[in-house]
């Protein structure tokens, strides 16, 4: 995914030499094809994020289309503030890639996690927030971003996992991305990022599950999930988020009080990172890995829920 | 109509707006009232007289309660009316206590201190990079460089031989809850510039005739430095009974201290 952001961003700043991009002083390795393409338009704001975004929106209204880089824990989370007023309040255009979400950067610790930048943005009026699962997604996100009129926001997490679409998705703007669908299958996982690969992996090993990702958080296609989610006995959410104000809350908002089904909604519970550890390890803490999502998966999809009253559970 | 920016005639205009809206933050636009007036009287240049001219000058408020100053001026340049000044604060109207990027002629949405610069730096960067003669003026107060945001964009402007940038501080000593002193203080302004690569001027920021020279001055410097102006100035500046109180940050016009302010100012 990683090389596809560089392909993406070198193709974009060779067709618009407006296109800027700001880093944080982080981005090792992952621009040197854009250094060495675009040097004039690579600009290292040094390790001060919030001048960082205040810049970004200046340039913004000078006529510039900055893609400001960083490490989600610091882009949005630190300049949430510079990204409300500076850009989305003036309804400016600028992009932000927040690099490492979720607990990409596992062995150091919760200040380069980030679980909550989701949550955090979607408050905040005029910014689109895409969360791509591969490459072709990558590409297809950053597309639309720069095809846009408005701010962008765009979550890249874990980054080798593989492609869940075998080319990139032919689609008018269309947010929900199918994976795998079965006939009648009366349960559904909904995924985003990093989980849509998970998702897929649960969903071969069983015939009554139809998996979606979800590239783009907000705006949200409503319609289409609500259609997706009727007349269905289970539904899961997955994503490598807070179960707080991600993708779960989401659907959860559209469906709640109104379709009746078990939903459930699978990300990073409530916590943060105790220990160290590698990638694997720390999703598993936070029963987020393959062998806790399936028990949990099983648990759910082949217990009789009460289909009379509605369940929505966090 | 000639523009002249009188600083007497824009204090009367934002008393008239203070008192209509029964707003606060007087004080706080009294002390910018003169750099505001030599800005707008001799330096912003508006080609066609249009706010939003792409080749304009940015005023940027980074100290965005003192708007308040700015509508006086924008009000003198026809791009406020007078029932924008008369109706301040009423219900749908357009005019808020902080500076706000959707009124014609503010640049930048601030009051969130330590802001405005950042985005003056990136205009000033995107005008440097653009090869244009645009000047970027950025008005930030001595309480609002406690924000570490400014200093950020101090950093930037050097590093990136921001030449075409004057950062105006208005020093007037006190922020909202007492003297910069007293809350955390800032020691040396000029000096704190210096060290971060600006070219700097210390002045008497109600001397009309000072800053003009200094800006003319640093404006016409093309050494790679961003420049600096520390303008002393006084908090409530005009206005006896406001001077140096810093009750002003915070309190409203009665009928009788409106009288009063409106007397006053007639006097001089």
């Amino acid at each position: 995914m990683r090389a596809a952001f560089s392909e993406v961003l070198v193709a974009a700043a060779k067709a618009n030499p407006n296109v800027l991009l700001l880093t944080g002083d982080h981005g090792y390795a992952l621009f040197d094809a854009f250094r060495k393409e675009c040097p004039e338009q690579y600009v290292n704001c040094g390790i001060a994020e919030q001048n960082m975004v205040g810049v970004a929106a200046g340039l913004a209204k000078g006529g510039f289309l900055p893609i400001v880089y960083g490490l989600s824990a610091f882009v949005p989370m630190r300049v949430l503030e510079q990204i409300k007023i500076d850009v989305c309040y003036e309804s400016l255009k600028v992009i932000f890639i927040g690099d490492g979400a979720g607990v990409v950067y596992s062995h150091l610790g919760s200040s380069h996690q980030c679980v909550e930048d989701i949550a955090a943005l979607r408050a905040i009026p005029n910014l689109a927030i895409y969360s791509p699962a591969d490459r072709h997604e990558l590409t297809y996100t950053m597309q639309t971003a720069m095809a846009s009129s408005q701010a962008s926001y765009l979550r890249m997490g874990k980054a080798d996992l593989g492609d869940v679409h075998s080319t990139m998705p032919d689609s008018d703007m269309q947010t929900i991305l199918p994976i795998l669908v079965r006939d009648n299958a009366k349960n559904l996982i909904l995924a985003t990022g990093s989980m849509v690969s998970t998702a897929l992996k649960l969903a071969s090993q069983r015939h009554d599950v139809d998996v979606y990702s979800v590239p783009c958080i907000k705006p949200m296609a409503k319609n289409h999930i609500y259609e997706l989610c009727k007349n269905r006995d289970n539904i899961l959410s997955l994503e490598e988020h807070s179960i707080y104000g991600g993708l779960g809350s989401c659907i959860s908002e559209i469906i709640a009080g109104d379709i009746i089904c078990n939903f459930k909604k699978i990300g990073i519970n409530d916590k943060f990172s105790k220990y160290c550890g590698d990638y694997h390890y720390l999703m598993d803490y936070h029963e987020l890995s393959y062998q806790k999502i399936e028990t949990l998966l099983n648990n759910e999809f082949n217990a009789q829920h009460d289909s009379t009253i509605d369940i929505v559970r966090a | 109509m000639t523009q002249v920016f009188d600083a007497k005639s824009l204090r009367k205009t934002v008393l008239d707006m203070a008192f209509s809206g029964a707003t606060v933050h007087i004080g706080c636009a009294f002390s910018i009232i003169e750099i505001m007036a030599v800005l707008y009287r001799n330096h912003l240049r508006f080609p066609d007289d249009a706010h939003a001219h792409p080749n304009r000058d940015y005023l940027v408020l980074s100290k965005g309660h003192g708007v308040m100053a700015q509508y006086a001026c924008l009000h003198e340049k026809g791009w406020l009316s007078s029932a924008d000044i008369k109706n301040y604060f009423n219900n749908g109207t357009q005019l808020k206590g902080l500076a706000d990027a959707h009124v014609p002629g503010v640049e930048v949405t601030s009051g969130s201190l330590g802001h405005g610069l950042s985005v003056g730096v990136g205009m000033a960067y995107g005008a440097q990079r653009r090869k244009t003669n645009q000047m970027c003026y950025a008005i930030v107060g001595d309480g609002e460089i406690n924000e570490g945001s400014i200093w950020e964009a101090a950093l930037f402007a050097s590093h990136f031989k921001l030449d075409n940038l004057i950062v105006v501080v208005d020093e007037n000593g006190f922020q909202a809850m007492g003297s910069t002193d007293e809350v955390l203080k800032l020691g040396n302004i000029m000096e704190k510039f210096t060290a971060f690569g600006f070219e700097s001027i210390q002045l008497d920021g109600h001397d009309e005739s000072q800053i003009d020279d200094a800006i003319h001055q640093l404006k016409s410097k093309k050494n790679g430095k961003p420049k600096a102006i520390i303008a002393k100035t006084i908090k409530g500046k005009g206005i006896s009974f406001m001077e140096n109180n810093n009750i002003w940050h915070y309190t409203r016009l009665s009928s009788e201290t409106y009288a009063a302010a409106m007397a006053e100012l007639e006097e001089k």
